[in-house]
């Protein structure tokens, strides 16, 4: 058993959505989706101003709002305590997505991936098109990373859900998410919870913690310490 | 002032981890319609460079099946902590970027105009190159090789076979860089005070403070990871003060931000000097002191030079008595919108972390009007507390043994010879464009001035233009006369991976390798202390009919050349480039490419060759590893030989006192009427000093009531990741800004007072031209300014980047079309920043 999760350190982040763009690269997520986003808020009056960003993902709840709401477990718990969704057994009701309080699942409501079926050229027979792009790579896109389907969907379908799965695929071979591994700052932190030794549990001990939404009741697993 | 910090996040009442329960692990499959390829594929990382800004970050590249489908940082570079910031991963999909393009074309329209389509139809590379090489001839037969003109913007290292030596081979002296658009200004500080024309490196692993006067470390130039990586323990350990209009990502994260009214910089820095001096705060050690201990420094009282004996410095009296000593906080607050309070805890901040302490000079700061003397003020503050090369301060770098193109003197016949040594298109040199680099009157570029001598046929008419890596009509300031420049110029051949808006003036279009991925080439940069030389290799093959600019497309044309009664460009690349490891010249584009290129990073790559850094065991070791690393280099290494007149750090420039005689002589004046003519208020003595200029701005402030100011992205790859996804989808990592838009910020009080919303369509108005784009309220900028960032409002260069291609609408505007083209003179760069122009708003 494990209780896998995240720790964004906010002191070293310095919100500058590397981990949101390399998210889409690892997991060819399409355009409007966003599998790891950011809040960001300004307060204050000039010249007392304060920026914030928090860097924003699944929260691997333990106590899983979309996992309860989901009609035909499509949406379930691993053996890390990772969040996960079949897509095999994915309706599209999006019950998930009204349950979640984050804002972290996303629908696919047409075709994957259409600015790659995209015919138009701007210069005839000069410039390229989405399609012909994607054509040439022989993929539905070309800088489809055929990892992600190691373990889900390499391309989500029109009609279901998709959602963060804190790179299952990767912690499968003991690498970090994609995220993390990209963040330049090395605000993010992996690591299971259950293991008393582990860097994450260490952190949140050393600094205390702040999460999204606590009250909603879900357990989330993203622990936010120190301040941005 | 005291930022309040508060928290959205609200603090978890958890009360121990619980066990979660468990599903067990369901085999997933691919679905059908998702299924792509086969999930055991396995891929491959190669070494690569992201030339996505200056820091030249060596990257790698995840190769599946001839794709790229990632981005990491190299691990084995040691200058950026292995690690890349978000611009690297937009280099995935400017490659495949669906706009590319994909053929040469050549325009069948010989109206030229932003409205006129240029009907652009594909052609050979046969026809491109015989098409090129018919007007180089026909300039040659008529003995005016000087009217072809080299425009580089980006370039690598292999950069001098075609910007220099095919230039001059063939006869032109006109080879423009992009150089006095980017950042020479800022060169100017670091020259005229310790004879240094280079960016310096920062030793944030050890400084206690941080004055970042415009700099934006974290987000844009120039040692972006490196910066990102170290933020937070240099956050844990120092102070960092960011002196900016906006409320920058540096600034966000920073304990003090000092809103400066835009282009009064120069205030805030003699007022700390003032503060520091007048204090007694200073470094002994580095300045030296007065000669019986007592701090004569007080405020508005001159001082006898000899009571003060000066150490590794010179003219730290003639400073204070020319500038100093009435330049109070008080003084600066008045003028600079900080207050006084915050200037002087800044000031005794700054020099109690001393040495500790780096004062960071930016493009900000110093490519303004009137900023030369701004570049050497901030500078300056890096004496004041003896930093410079020292612990935790500013540092030079240590250098990369990478070679030269060799000698082409031979290859120049009697045209050529007579053409180069006339003078540049750009007018450097002239009384108006001293152009400063390194001490010599007419030493560097004046970029933005090219415009307007291909306008003005001054000095003489340009008929061609080669240009590559560049895109003029849109980077430059005053960006209107570069489309009336291209209108007007006979030929132009752009090598260009989008249609860009440069491309629409073009009579031929070469699509051109994409450097992250499609090209072989090296750079070379520094960080971390680190000086490093990078490989960058095509990862894939191209999937259009692209060639690689300065090595296949150079070697095309000399080919061509020869063929048509002119060899000795051809001669040159076949005499003087040959393959270091089988010694044989190059027969083909790509063999000339790759001699070249191994020939130039010979002592790089070859474990017999001396030098101070990794070795490698081979070329291929290079290109696998991707990096060769320096040594760090020594602190203290050039204090008792500043390369100065005087072998001093000036504070009095003994330094630019020559190089302004030696320009005022060659003009036949004097330097006081250099500085009237270069829009400079000091005269006399005082322009030997770093000293303050009010900033000179464009536009009444009652026909046009606000300052307007721009700034970088974190996601701008000099405004060439516009017509990506992701650039557009998290364009709102810009404290500020707005995804898929381009917004002026207005601070909510003056939004009020005009009934401007956020979203609102607005049109900003300067002097010299007018844009529209999206209201922003935020409180991040001041009252009375507006602040835009660089980068959106492309009217070509693909679908994404401007609304509408084919009816040339962009999305937002550029800044450069309200940016009037000025010039901070003494170092001839544009002068963009420093609130050059005065705008209007008007909701629309």
């Amino acid at each position: 058993m494990a209780r896998y999760g995240m720790v964004i350190d906010l002191h070293k982040c310095v919100g500058c959505g590397a981990c949101g763009i390399a998210c889409k690269s690892e997991n060819n997520v399409d355009q409007g989706m966003f599998w790891a986003h950011h809040l960001k808020r300004t307060t204050g009056v000039f010249p007392n101003v304060n920026y914030e960003y928090v860097p924003t993902l699944c929260n691997h709840c333990d106590n899983a709002a979309c996992v309860k709401a989901c009609p035909t477990k499509a949406m379930y718990k691993d053996d890390k305590g990772l969040t996960l969704h079949n897509p095999d057994k994915c309706i599209g009701c999006k019950s998930c997505m009204q349950a979640c309080p984050y804002d972290v699942i996303n629908f696919n409501s047409k075709e994957p991936h259409i600015f790659w079926r995209d015919t138009t050229t701007l210069i005839d027979k000069g410039t390229s098109s989405g399609q012909e792009t994607a054509q040439k790579t022989g993929q539905k896109l070309p800088y489809y990373n055929p990892e992600r389907a190691t373990t889900y969907a390499g391309i989500r379908p029109k009609g279901v859900v998709e959602k963060c799965t804190l790179c299952d695929h990767r912690l499968a071979k003991d690498e970090q998410p994609y995220c993390a591994y990209s963040c330049p700052s090395g605000a993010r932190i992996v690591g299971d919870f259950d293991d008393p030794a582990s860097e994450v549990n260490k952190l949140i001990a050393q600094y205390g913690y702040k999460q999204l939404k606590p009250h909603a009741g879900t357990k989330p697993k993203v622990f936010y310490i120190r301040h941005f | 002032m005291e930022i309040t910090r508060r928290r959205f996040l609200q603090a978890s009442a958890a009360t121990g981890l619980l066990v979660a329960g468990t599903t067990g692990f369901p085999a997933l499959k691919a679905l059908a319609q998702g299924e792509n390829t086969s999930a055991s594929v396995e891929g491959k990382w190669l070494s690569t460079v992201c030339q996505g800004c200056t820091t030249w970050c060596a990257m790698q590249a995840y190769v599946v099946e001839g794709r790229v489908t990632k981005v990491r940082g190299n691990p084995n570079s040691k200058a950026s902590h292995g690690k890349v910031c978000p611009r690297a991963h937009l280099a995935i999909q400017q490659m495949y970027d669906p706009d590319r393009v994909k053929v040469p074309m050549k325009r069948t329209n010989p109206k030229k105009g932003r409205n006129e389509d240029p009907k652009f139809v594909p052609i050979t590379w046969e026809e491109a190159i015989d098409t090129i090489t018919d007007k180089m001839m026909e300039l040659r037969n008529n003995n005016e090789p000087e009217k072809y003109v080299l425009m580089r913007g980006r370039y690598s290292g292999m950069a001098d076979i075609l910007y220099d030596a095919t230039t001059k081979i063939f006869g032109s002296p006109n080879n423009i860089s992009h150089s006095a658009i980017c950042a020479e200004a800022e060169k100017f500080g670091p020259y005229y005070t310790e004879a240094y024309w280079d960016y310096r490196d920062y030793d944030l692993a050890e400084t206690q403070y941080v004055l970042l006067w415009g700099a934006d470390p974290v987000a844009s130039n120039r040692q972006v990871p490196h910066a990102i990586n170290m933020w937070g323990k240099v956050l844990d350990q120092a102070t960092v003060v960011a002196i900016d209009p906006r409320l920058s990502a540096s600034a966000a994260k920073a304990q003090e931000w000092m809103p400066v009214i835009p282009g009064e910089d120069g205030a805030l820095a003699v007022a700390i000097a003032h503060v520091i001096l007048s204090e007694g705060l200073w470094n002994k050690e580095f300045v030296g002191d007065f000669k019986d201990g007592a701090n004569l420094f007080k405020k508005g009282e001159p001082v006898s030079e000899d009571m003060f004996e000066e150490k590794l410095t010179f003219g730290i009296v003639k400073w204070w008595n020319l500038e100093l000593k009435d330049r109070t906080p008080e003084w600066a607050a008045e003028r600079a919108g900080v207050p006084a309070e915050q200037i002087i805890r800044v000031a005794r901040g700054f020099a109690k972390a001393a040495p500790r302490a780096i004062s960071w000079l930016s493009p900000g700061a110093s490519m303004q009007v009137r900023g030369a003397y701004t570049a050497m003020a901030t500078h300056a503050l890096n004496a004041l507390v003896g930093s410079v090369e020292n612990i935790g301060g500013t540092l030079r770098g240590s250098s990369v043994p990478t070679g030269k193109v060799p000698s082409y003197a031979a290859y120049q016949d009697d045209l050529s010879k007579k053409g180069t040594k006339l003078k540049k298109i750009d007018q450097r040199g002239t009384k108006e464009f001293p152009a400063l680099k390194s001490g010599k009157t007419g030493g560097g570029v004046v970029t933005n001035r090219v415009a307007d001598g291909m306008l003005d046929k001054n000095p003489y008419e340009i008929k061609m233009a080669l240009a590559y890596w560049c895109n003029f009509p849109f980077s430059c300031s005053g960006a209107q006369r570069w489309e009336k420049a291209l209108e007007q110029l006979p030929f132009l051949v752009h090598i260009t991976t989008n249609p860009s808006e440069m491309a629409q003036y073009a009579d031929i279009v070469l699509p051109a390798a994409f450097h992250a991925f499609e090209k072989w080439a090296f750079t070379k940069s520094k960080a971390n202390k680190i000086a490093f030389a990078s490989i960058q290799q095509r990862v894939v093959e191209p999937i259009w009919d692209v060639r690689i600019d300065e090595t296949e497309i150079t070697w095309m044309i000399a080919e061509s050349l020869a063929k048509k009664g002119f060899p000795n460009l051809l001669d040159y690349f076949m005499n003087e480039v040959k393959d270091p490891e089988s010694g044989k010249s190059p027969t083909t584009p790509m063999e000339f490419n790759m001699a070249l290129l191994k020939q130039l990073t010979q002592n790089v790559w070859d474990p017999s060759k001396e030098k101070k850094g990794d070795t490698l065991n081979g070329w291929q070791d290079f290109v696998d590893k991707g990096v060769w690393n320096s040594v760090e280099p020594d602190y203290f290494k050039n204090w008792d030989k500043f390369g100065t007149e005087t072998k001093k750090f000036e504070f009095y420039s003994e330094t630019l006192k020559k190089a302004l005689n030696g320009h005022a002589e060659k003009n036949k004046t004097n330097i006081d009427d250099v500085l009237q003519v270069t829009k400079y208020q000091a005269r006399g003595e005082l322009a030997f000093v770093p000293h303050y200029e009010e900033p000179f701005r464009w536009g009444e402030e009652s026909e046009y009531p606000f300052i307007f100011f721009e700034h970088r992205s974190r996601l701008n790859r000099e405004a060439r990741s516009a017509n990506t996804l992701w650039y557009q989808e998290f364009k709102d990592v810009d404290p500020g800004d707005e995804a898929w838009d381009d917004v002026a910020k207005i601070n909510p009080v003056d939004g009020d007072k005009l009934g401007i919303k956020t979203g609102d369509k607005i049109r900003i108005t300067s002097p010299t031209g007018s844009i529209t784009c999206s209201a922003k309220l935020w409180e991040g900028v001041r009252p009375g300014t507006v602040g835009k960032c660089f980068g959106q409002g492309h009217w070509a260069y693909g679908k994404i980047a401007a609304l509408d291609y084919g009816k040339r609408t962009p999305r937002g505007g550029n800044n450069n079309e309200i940016l009037p083209a000025d010039y901070e003179r003494l170092s001839g760069s544009t002068a963009r920043h420093g609130g050059v122009t005065r705008i209007k708003i008007e909701k629309v």
